[in-house]
Formats: C-alpha cells, structure tokens, sequence
C-alpha cells in the first residue's frame, strides 16, 4: 500500500486548487472573487503549519517506489515556496481586482504552479523531476500573460512559452541520453552507474544542465528573463523570481548531489565559471535599468549567481548557505515586490518616475523598499549580510577564494543601482512634482505583508541562528 | 529461403506504390489533349458553379474547440495502458482513474461555464 | 560491397536491413537537429512550437528505443515518453491559444515584431 502521508502536502495544495475552480463556478458572475482570495490564504497558512509537524529525525517517507522523496530538505523548501505564495496572494489582492480579468482562474493557476513547485522539491527521479518543472513553468506561461489590457503582458508570455518549451526539449533530450546510459531514471541508481562517464552519458548531463540553466536563467541563457519580467504582472514577477527560481535551485542541487556527485570533477568548474558570469553580469546589466521591475530581474540573475557559489560548495555547509540564503531572498523580495505592486495599482508603472516622492506620500513603503533591496546587496544588519556570509564562508572554506572574492565585489556594485531606486524615492520634489504626487493609500493586507517582511529581514538579520537551525535540521536527512 | 527482413518487405511496398500511380499518370500526361477554358479550370463542386471565394479561413471557434479536445485526446494516452492492464491494476487504480476522469471534467465544466462551448 | 546491378530478383526480396538502437539515435538526434534549426530560424509562433514538438518528439524516440533495447526491466523509458507526450500537448495548448491572443492585438503572430519591450 502507498505512503499517502508523503504526500500529504501536495494532496492539500491540490484540494486548494479545486476549491479555488469550484468557487470560481459557484459565485455569482458579475461579484468580487476575493472571497477566493481569502479561501486561498487561510488554506496555505493552515498547509504551511501542517507542513511544520512533517520534519522527522529517522528515514524519510516515499511515495510510489522512491520517485517522489518527503524529506526535511523539500520540506523546507515547499515551505518556502508556501511562504512566498502566501504573501504574494496577500499583496496583490487590489492589483488582481484592478488588472486582472479572471481572478478565479489566476488564483487556481497560482495553485498549480505551487504544486509543481512543491512536486520539484521532492523529486527523487528524472520523471517527478520532469513532470513537476513542467507543471510549474506551463502554469506561469498563462500566469504571466494573465493582463489583457496589456500588450507586454502577452509578449512576455510568448516569449517565455518560447524559450521555455525549447528548453524543456533540450532536458528532455539530455535525460533521454542520461537514461540510456545509466538504464535508469532513479536518482540513486543514475549515480551508482558507472556508464555515465561514457561520452552518452556525459553529453546527456551536459543538456540537462543547459536545460537548468535556461529555467534559472543563467547568463549566457538569461536573454527571456528581463522582457519577462518586466511584462508579467507584478505579482508574478515576484513568485518568478522568488519560487520559481528557488524550485528550480532546489532540484538542481538535489540532482547534481543525488544524481551526478561522481561526475563532480565535470561540472564543478563549469558551475563556479557560471556563477561569476551570473554575479558579473547581472549586476552590470542592472545597473542602466530605469524600470524596477526590469532591475529585479538582473538583479535575480546575480541573485541566482550568489546561490550557485553554494551550490558550487559541494557540501553541507554549502548546502545550507544555499537554503538560508533562498530563504532570506524570498523575505526581500515580498517586501520589495509588495511596495512595487502597491505603486502599480496605485501610479500605473514601476520606473524611477512612478517611484519619485513615496517618501513623501507613503513613507512606509519608501521604508520597506530601502531595507528589502539592502538586504538584496547584503548590507549589515540586514539578513542579506548573514546569508552572504554564510555562502562566501563556505565557497572559501572549498578553494573558491576567487568566486568568494567576485561575489563580494560584485555586492558591492549591486548597492548602488540599488541606491539608485532609494534616491527616487527620497530625493526632495521640485514644487511640480510636489502638486503631482498623490497620496497612497495602503491597504491593511499589504501594511501587514511589508511590516511582516521587514521584521523577517532584520531579525533574521540580527538573530540568524533560527533560520539556521531549520536549514541544519533539513539538510540532516539529505545526505546519507 | 531467409526470412525477409521486417522493413524489407515495407521497402518493396513503397517502391511498388510509387510506380502505379506513376505508370499511370505518365501516358496519360503525354497523350491529353490540351484545350484549357476558364469554365474547365473552376474547382468542380457537383456541377454546381462556386459561390464566393474558395479559400476561407476556417473559423476561430473551431481553434477553441481543437483545445478542449486536445485535452481529451491526450487523456486517452494514460487511459489505454491502464485499459490494457486493467485486471492486473485492481480497484485502486479505477478509484485513481475516476479522480483523474474527475479532474478533467471539472476542467470541462468550467469551459463550458465560461462559454467556450457556445458557438459565437 | 555488392554490385547493386547484380542483384536478382531473389536477391532482393530477402534483402533485409537490421534496423538497431543505432538508427533509433540517428533519428532522433536528425529530428532534435532539424527542430532546434527550426526554432532559430523560424518566424512565427505556430511553425515555431511544430519545431518544439520536433525536438520533444525526438527525445520520445530515444527514451523508448533506450527502453527497448537496454537492458532494463522496468519500463520507465515508456512511462517518460507517455509524460512527456502530455506535458508537449498542454504546452502546445497553451501556445495556440497565445497565438490568438498576439493576433488579436497585433494582427500578426511574427515574433520579430515582439519587441516592444528592449533594455
């Protein structure tokens, strides 16, 4: 008999989903969908404490013969992505009233692409693998070109349809050939096969890595995440930068440990050489973008760079560096995220100009702004600081003295584009600006998600050691 | 006498499928007569004559439903192996199979709710 | 290397060509080269996605073929291929109804004129 309670967390996620469809149906045409809304986040907070009574010290449940892990380390992932999910459904509930035509459907395409989020997190086999990024991304083609009013919405959304199914392809490609030279599609088994160092098998984690690498957006694979990004409904921008990127961290790490770790020698330098590109470049390119949500997504790519120096780490330290610097990004990114979708619905637009005298109209919000996006740069005493550390401190304490270097130089770059939406936003008003700038007026949802966040950013900043312990706690049952 | 090898025998067929047709369409090619009118080169619809314009776009509604069948189409790819080892796969396979049946038709009902099925 | 001219008619009905896991490859990896040209060369949304369902389809070829003659005892080779078959048809869907959606706005479905969006 099947292990049902391994997969408990998604059974929950997928009975959301439904109830959001079935509401939808049910209410009455022209009314208010929030009520689906709130459906939707009282559903994820009681998941995300359920999923808190499933970390375990002794072997980890499996469901259907080993492809699909309940482990502390997806644990603490499907609790991130439920974390990042919750806040983002929050924040955006006046933006989804105002841009967003179906609001029933958006909040069930939310839904599924968590579960294939939380699907990810867990695979132990190439097909869970598969299947779980799939449904992730083909929810967030439609979720990105959600906006009808807006052409870019819909340009975005073709292209990352594009981008995204041709390398979907080139995985698929790449595990057909890591299958036919292991004969298997099992994590474990793919590692004990020593026919993976033949010029088939090589080839095929050669493809799955580029497959990786287009999904986390890593340069030279980056060129859809900035029009992406940019064109996606702010709310999405988010949970792609935050959820989708760290699914995506999540089982890549876990099939570069479970599944390649004796093909390390390979992709290691490969790896190291592609999270400098990724730190460089990212924070190069953000550095001319007047669009906030156009920098987030170069910022997003130094981000995933950062990540990848812990990946690169190779072992538990890196490991949970990784985690906890997932973890404290996604706080950063609700916070920023929340003030930009509450500038949008406010003012229409998320550039330099759109931002300009929020210090004076809504000072909270130029607040939450500042402290998110120094948390971003890794400025003490926010979490940003410890998570970098933490990443550095581990890439040195293997040999990667330069990528740590590159990463500290390269964080000091990133603090001043982020400064730059920090002058925007406090500089004085010339006395036209001043007649133009409009009161904003904060809904209480979006008051508690920013002040939530901040108190998030700083006390894991001050106090790391809880944050800490939850990673150390879900790293344990991964490698054995 | 070998066996013929799997494909060889599909190799003939297709060589022997090109050269009909071709046998017959060469002398007929050569041997026509050619009085070429406008009233022989109309498309030939039952001797009736062609209203309006022979190529047409094909409507977009067809587009909506070519979408919602897709959906059911494929369903029938996890379907036939689960048909197929029917017996073998037990109850509890035909309780998962009503759910995922289930699923997709609450998917059908919302299409249907949201007017994808009336023809506009 | 036999004369082709040589051949007598008994010669050929029991020609046969031993088709293994070597020409599966070959196939699909012409399939796979043939969609990925197409998906960097072509202009519009639909002959785009038919070079992705190409390269989709061509990893379906190899995963069975690997399945086939492997020696495997499960089929997971199979199973993946019947995944992927659905997950290319929903992305296919998706696609379609995109289309509609940029023709709607723009009358035309080229992808070069995607650019409204630079940085």
């Amino acid at each position: 008999m099947m292990n049902f309670w391994a997969v408990s967390t998604e059974i929950l996620i997928l009975a959301l989903m439904v109830a959001a469809l079935a509401m939808d149906l049910i209410l009455p045409k022209e009314g208010t969908r929030r009520g689906i809304a709130y459906v939707v986040i009282s559903g994820l907070l009681a998941t995300l404490v359920y999923t808190f009574g499933l970390y375990h010290t002794g072997p980890s449940m499996t469901f259907f013969g080993g492809l699909f892990i309940a482990d502390n380390y997806a644990l603490f992932f499907k609790q991130l992505f439920i974390v990042g999910m919750l806040f983002s459904v929050l924040f955006s509930m006046d933006y989804v009233e105002k841009y967003i035509e179906s609001p029933g459907e958006f909040y069930t395409i939310l839904m599924s692409a968590l579960l294939g989020m939380c699907v990810m997190a867990s695979a132990n086999d190439l097909l869970t693998l598969f299947i779980g990024l799939e449904l992730m991304t083909i929810s967030f083609y439609v979720l990105v070109g959600q906006r009808m009013d807006d052409k870019d919405s819909g340009e975005a959304s073709v292209k990352y349809l594009i981008v995204g199914a041709g390398s979907t392809a080139v995985m698929l490609y790449g595990i057909s050939l890591v299958y036919g030279a292991s004969g298997s599609l099992d994590f474990v088994v793919i590692c004990r096969s020593l026919q993976m160092f033949f010029s088939i098998g090589l080839a095929g984690v050669v493809l799955v890595m580029i497959g990786f690498f287009f999904k986390l957006s890593v340069i030279p694979f980056h060129m859809w995440a900035p029009d992406v990004y940019q064109g996606a409904p702010t709310p999405i921008t988010a949970l792609l930068a935050m959820g989708s990127k760290a699914a995506g961290i999540a089982v890549f790490m876990r099939v570069l440990y479970t599944a390649f770790p004796l093909l390390g020698a390979y992709w290691l330098p490969v790896l190291a050489v592609f999270a400098a590109i990724c730190m460089v470049g990212g924070n190069i390119m953000a550095i001319r973008q007047t669009d906030v949500k156009r920098m987030l997504a170069y910022s997003s790519i130094a981000q995933a760079g950062y990540m990848m120096c812990g990946i690169v780490s190779a072992d538990i330290a890196g490991m949970k560096a990784v985690m906890f610097y997932a973890m404290l990004y996604v706080f950063a990114n609700v916070g920023a995220f929340a003030v930009l979708t509450c500038v949008e619905t406010m003012r229409g637009g998320t550039t330099h100009r759109h931002m300009t005298g929020l210090a004076q109209s809504a000072p909270i919000l130029a607040a939450v702004m500042t402290i998110s996006l120094l948390s971003m740069a890794g400025i003490p005493p926010t979490a940003g600081f410890s998570g970098k550390i933490y990443i550095f401190t581990a890439a040195v304490e293997r040999g990667y003295l330069w990528l740590a270097f590159v990463g500290f130089v390269m964080s000091m770059i990133s603090v001043y584009y982020y400064l730059l939406v920090a002058k925007a936003m406090y500089r004085d008003l010339t006395p036209e600006e001043e007649a133009e700038n409009t009161a904003v007026k904060i809904p209480f949802a979006v008051r508690a998600t920013v002040l939530l966040s901040v108190i998030a950013t700083i006390g894991t900043g001050i106090y790391p050691e809880l944050l800490a312990s939850l990673t150390n706690l879900a790293s344990q049952t991964f490698m054995r | 006498m070998k066996i013929m090898g799997d494909f060889g025998g599909l190799g003939i067929f297709f060589v022997v499928t090109l050269i009909f047709p071709i046998t017959a369409l060469i002398p007929a090619f050569l041997l026509q007569p050619r009085h070429p009118t406008k009233q022989k080169g109309i498309p030939y619809e039952c001797g009736v004559d062609t209203i309006g314009k022979t190529y047409v776009q094909y409507r977009i509604g067809y587009f909506l439903y070519a979408l919602i069948f897709l959906v059911f189409d494929i369903e029938t790819v996890f379907l036939y192996p689960w048909a197929v080892r029917f017996g073998a796969l037990g109850l509890f396979a035909l309780l998962e199979m009503f759910l995922f049946l289930g699923i997709l038709g609450l998917g059908l009902w919302y299409a249907w709710k949201k007017g994808a099925l009336s023809w506009k | 290397m036999m004369d082709i001219f040589s051949l007598s008619a008994v010669d050929i009905l029991n020609w046969s060509v031993h088709i293994g896991l070597t020409h599966f490859l070959l196939l699909a990896a012409l399939l796979f080269s043939i969609g990925l040209y197409g998906l960097l060369t072509r202009r519009g949304i639909i002959p785009t996605l038919m070079c992705v369902e190409l390269m989709l389809n061509a990893a379906n070829i190899n995963l069975v073929a690997f399945n086939h003659y492997r020696p495997v005892t499960d089929f997971s080779g199979q199973l993946m291929a019947v995944f992927s078959i659905a997950v290319a048809a929903s992305e296919v869907a998706i696609g379609i109804a995109l289309a509609f959606r940029i023709y709607r706005e723009r009358g035309s479905v080229n992808i070069d004129e995607l650019n409204h969006m630079k940085g």
